[in-house]
């Protein structure tokens, strides 16, 4: 170790320290740079996720535009044709119909000791498209049971809109789940009137409609409206690129209507990926240069200790034994670089996930971020060495 | 450890096209037969500008400018990778270069550590006693770049004994000494060349250094 000691004395002299400090300094602002993209990403993806697949996968619900003649003829359903040629967009990796109930529908609830009634729609999509997944969702013949699924919004209107004006209680979701319902479902051409008790399961985010099982759809429609055969009218599409600029652009030609604010969350997250691109190929950028500067320090270092190596060689040190001195040097810069962006980088996650506290209680993961850190080092300090290990060998023949 | 070291048709590369011209005409080494063999010790004589010191580069594979081959013990050294000859810059041959190749910013006793603590071949206190027996041993702790040129060649001298070796090369080892430290250089090298059972390959341009050669070679 001594005998290094002497060795690394002597090839010390010649090391700048301004150049080591300042590949160290650009290194570290391209790396800070590069991981904050990363960590940031990661934060605000794992804000979303909570509430939708929002980066991964998306559901669109469309339905087509209502136009001044459609309000006489009808027709704004979807054909086969239509729906294939939705299947067939890349950015559609499945398609689920709305079915509408063809026959007539109400009900009523004893609530709060008064008795209430309205008529109603009903509406059914397959269940691999529901956002939520209560138990008891689905429908027996035998029993005559029907589970319903509402959207959240309802429950919103009712509480902040009707209930607060009117003087009723404002209801949980735990409540409204225990208040028994009962349904009324009218046959079409006898008139007759089924009843069956139903009760609220659940409530949606994604669905903008009041929900009940497929199979209850199918039964009941074939039992109470058996000559009508109806093509859907909304359809609700399972994209596997939200923000795609395209599905916009689709949409539009076809003169298709988006219900919510989806394609408006679609083009932030497209937004925020290419952002993020961006900034992470700034840093990426800098790094590299940062890179070729220590390259070009390296090789200056290398042609002043010409001769001192040249001499060490000589002496029967092998290339290893003078090369090990620089990595040494090397490693620990570029180790301390990597500690101190790693530890920037998640002290300002720290500060930034404070604000999206607000948002959501996800804690998002720093594993990503410390691996990229890990491996665009590694990658760095390897092109060092070789750097280094060619630059003495070079120096063994005169 | 090696035995035998012979050139065959050896030339540098700066006299192809005048092998029928001096100093490759009259050479008893270049373009011949020649073989070094232990426990001989060999003088090879030359004017300047003759090559001699290519030689002593080429046998201590630093310098591969050559045609013709050169063996050790019928090895053909081109082939040598470089861990061996680290391996045999460390265990078989030693060089005294002519330029010496100290480092100016390293104390005598630094110079010499650098190459024992490779080889750790000698003893701290041996290395002391051959520094008095050269009589510089005052100069231990002195950065090299403070010495004259005659005590920086005896300090090489001592850096050069710091190692196992079968062959030792010294090229001209006393051209910058007075015929006193000759002398008692020459008595420390002989010393160390039979204590290790080893042979001399030593050039000289005019001032020899005083061994005794079983053969002499003129270049």
């Amino acid at each position: 170790m001594k005998n290094d000691n002497i060795v690394w004395q002597l090839l010390r002299k010649n090391v700048s320290k301004g150049q080591i400090v300042g590949y160290a300094v650009a290194n570290f602002v391209g790396f800070v740079i590069v991981l904050t993209a990363i960590q940031f990403y990661q934060d605000v993806k794992a804000v979303f996720s909570e509430e939708e697949a929002f980066f991964s996968k998306d559901y669109i619900v469309i339905s087509k535009r209502v136009a001044f003649l459609d309000a006489f003829n009808g027709n704004v359903s979807f054909s086969e044709d239509e729906i294939d040629e939705i299947k067939s967009q890349p950015w559609t990796s499945k398609v689920g119909s709305f079915s509408s109930a063809n026959f007539k529908v109400s009900v009523s609830v004893d609530f709060a000791g008064r008795g209430l009634s309205t008529h109603l729609f009903l509406e059914a999509i397959p269940d691999e498209f529901i956002d939520v997944k209560p138990s008891g969702w689905h429908f027996d013949p035998i029993q005559k049971e029907v589970p319903i699924i509402l959207s959240k919004e309802y429950l919103t209107l009712y509480n902040f809109g009707f209930a607060s004006s009117r003087g009723l209680p404002q209801l949980s979701e735990s409540v409204i789940n225990k208040v028994p319902l009962r349904l009324y479902v009218a046959d079409n051409t006898t008139g007759h009137v089924d009843v069956f008790d139903a009760h609220i399961v659940g409530f949606s985010s994604r669905l903008n409609t009041i929900a009940v099982p497929q199979e209850f759809m199918t039964w009941a429609n074939d039992r109470y409206a058996p000559n009508v055969e109806k093509s859907p009218s909304r359809l609700i599409i399972e994209t596997n690129s939200p923000g795609d600029p395209s599905i916009l652009e689709f949409m539009k030609n076809n003169e298709y209507e988006i219900s919510g604010d989806k394609v408006d969350n679609g083009k932030m997250s497209h937004f925020l990926t290419i952002i993020t691109i961006v900034v992470s190929c700034i840093g990426i950028v800098i790094s590299i240069m940062a890179f070729f500067i220590l390259l070009l320090s390296i090789y200056l270092l290398m042609q002043k200790n010409k001769e001192k190596i040249r001499n060490l060689l000589l002496l029967g040190y092998s290339p290893l034994q003078v090369s090990r001195n620089y990595f040494m040097l090397i490693g620990l810069v570029n180790l301390i670089v990597l500690i101190l962006s790693i530890m920037v980088v998640l002290v300002a996650s720290h500060m930034w996930s404070g604000h999206f506290e607000m948002l959501s209680s996800v804690d998002s993961s720093c594993v990503l971020m410390v691996m990229v850190a890990f491996l665009m080092m590694t990658l760095i300090t390897i092109g060092n060495f070789i750097a280094i290990s060619q630059g003495v060998k070079k120096r063994f023949y005169d | 450890m090696i035995s035998n070291i012979s050139l065959k048709n050896v030339l540098p590369r700066v006299f192809a096209g005048s092998e029928r011209e001096l100093p490759v005409k009259d050479s008893q080494v270049w373009l011949r037969e020649l073989d070094f063999t232990a426990p001989n010790s060999y003088l090879i004589e030359a004017e300047s500008g003759t090559g001699k010191s290519s030689l002593c580069s080429y046998i201590y594979g630093n310098r591969h400018d050559y045609s013709g081959e050169i063996l050790f013990d019928g090895e053909n050294i081109r082939t040598f990778s470089i861990s061996q000859w680290c391996e045999l810059r460390t265990r078989a041959i030693a060089l005294l270069p002519q330029e010496m190749r100290l480092f100016p910013e390293l104390t005598v006793k630094e110079n010499i550590l650098i190459k024992n603590r490779l080889t750790d071949f000698k003893t701290e206190s041996e290395i002391l006693e051959m520094l008095r027996r050269l009589e510089i041993s005052e100069k231990t702790n002195q950065l090299v770049s403070r010495l004259s040129v005659g005590q920086q060649q005896r300090v090489a001298i001592v850096r050069a004994l710091c190692q196992p070796f079968d062959f030792l090369i010294l090229d001209e080892p006393v051209s910058h000494l007075d015929e006193r430290n000759n002398t008692i250089v020459s008595s420390l090298i002989a010393d160390e060349v039979k204590s290790q059972s080893a042979s001399i390959i030593a050039t000289s341009v005019g001032n020899k250094i005083s061994l005794p050669f079983s053969i002499q070679i003129s270049l």
